[in-house]
């Protein structure tokens, strides 16, 4: 159990470092979508179904979807 | 979006809205909630802005702003209810009325919809808040930029 | 220097995290747990909701989710009058 927590903390962690670290705005967007969504299933792993909910269902899908929006209207690179 | 997206989405879509109404629904058995079902159907309303584009759901949110406003205007009326002994006090549990049954029995149990009092009278009122709140900003926010604004 | 400056802040901050993080107590044991058993064993007879952190939300802690509420009207209403058609 330990392991699986551990597992999946480094994945939320490595997640979030590439979605800093990419120049493509929409691949980081994807990237702390995917963060997002393991950190829902970490609450899950806590016995917090409650909490795992409400963080996929904002913190995966509706941010990931305004973020989208906004690139769309805006330049999809990181300006140096 | 390409043919593929609007497919996929044309299935998940009602998927995911049935499960946003049952969280909403048995809020007050399972885990989640109004908040947490609303943010599900919001994620549907996203995923249709981002699948079919937001010109055709122009005129929604005409619709569910006010719709908020219901939303929130109920969740207060329901706490205004129990102002006899406090505010949020939950005056239909117990009842035998509405919502007013018992739990089947102390404990683990397989859970009725009729109990709970006005928990799922103000989940639904937070539901509808959440869905409509979020829903008119995401196709705001898609909407923001045209010319015709 | 700016980069040394920023390696050592680094440092600082993940060193006194991790160090604050081994003194965090084993999953599952607060100190004090009596308003956690309360609600535990009270809100199905209480409430008569089998969810007891619905009970908790709208129920105990009404004002919460009262706060809860307002931060989202607000929210909606700023990207509304912000992202409105203007007229004329």
């Amino acid at each position: 159990m330990t392991a699986l927590h551990v597992l999946t903390l480094t994945l939320v962690v490595v997640g979030a470092a590439l979605a800093a670290w990419f120049r493509d705005l929409l691949a980081s967007v994807i990237a702390l979508a995917g963060a997002s969504l393991l950190l829902s299933l970490e609450f899950y792993l806590l016995q917090a179904p409650d909490v795992a909910i409400a963080e996929a269902g904002i913190g995966a899908a509706l941010t990931a979807a305004i973020y989208i929006l906004a690139i769309r209207k805006t330049r999809p690179k990181e300006e140096e | 979006m390409s043919v593929v997206v609007r497919t996929v989405s044309r299935v998940v879509a009602p998927v995911a809205l049935a499960f946003g109404a049952y969280v909403i629904m048995h809020g007050h058995l399972t885990p989640g909630g109004g908040f947490q079902g609303g943010a599900v159907v919001a994620s549907v309303v996203a995923l249709l802005v981002v699948a079919f584009g937001a010109e055709r759901w122009r005129k929604w949110t005409h619709a569910l702003l006010p719709l908020e406003d219901v939303g929130a205007m109920a969740f207060v009326i329901l706490a205004f209810l129990g102002l006899g002994a406090t505010f949020f006090r939950n005056v239909l549990a117990g009842s035998g009325g509405l919502f007013g049954a018992p739990v089947p029995r102390l404990g683990p149990n397989p859970g009725a919809l009729n109990t709970a009092g006005t928990l799922p009278l103000m989940n639904w009122a937070v539901g509808l808040k959440v869905i409509a709140g979020l829903g008119a900003v995401v196709i705001l926010l898609s909407l923001f930029g045209r010319e015709d604004g | 220097m700016k980069r040394w400056l920023f390696a050592a802040a680094l440092l600082v901050l993940a060193g006194y995290l991790l160090g604050g993080s081994a003194w965090l107590r084993p999953f599952g044991g607060p100190i004090r747990s009596e308003m956690d058993r309360y609600f535990i064993e009270n809100a199905q007879a209480e409430v008569a909701a089998n969810n007891v952190v619905t009970a908790i939300v709208f129920d105990y802690r009404g004002y919460d989710t009262l706060g809860e509420a307002t931060v989202l009207f607000a929210a909606v209403v700023g990207v509304v009058l912000m992202l409105r058609k203007v007229k004329g």
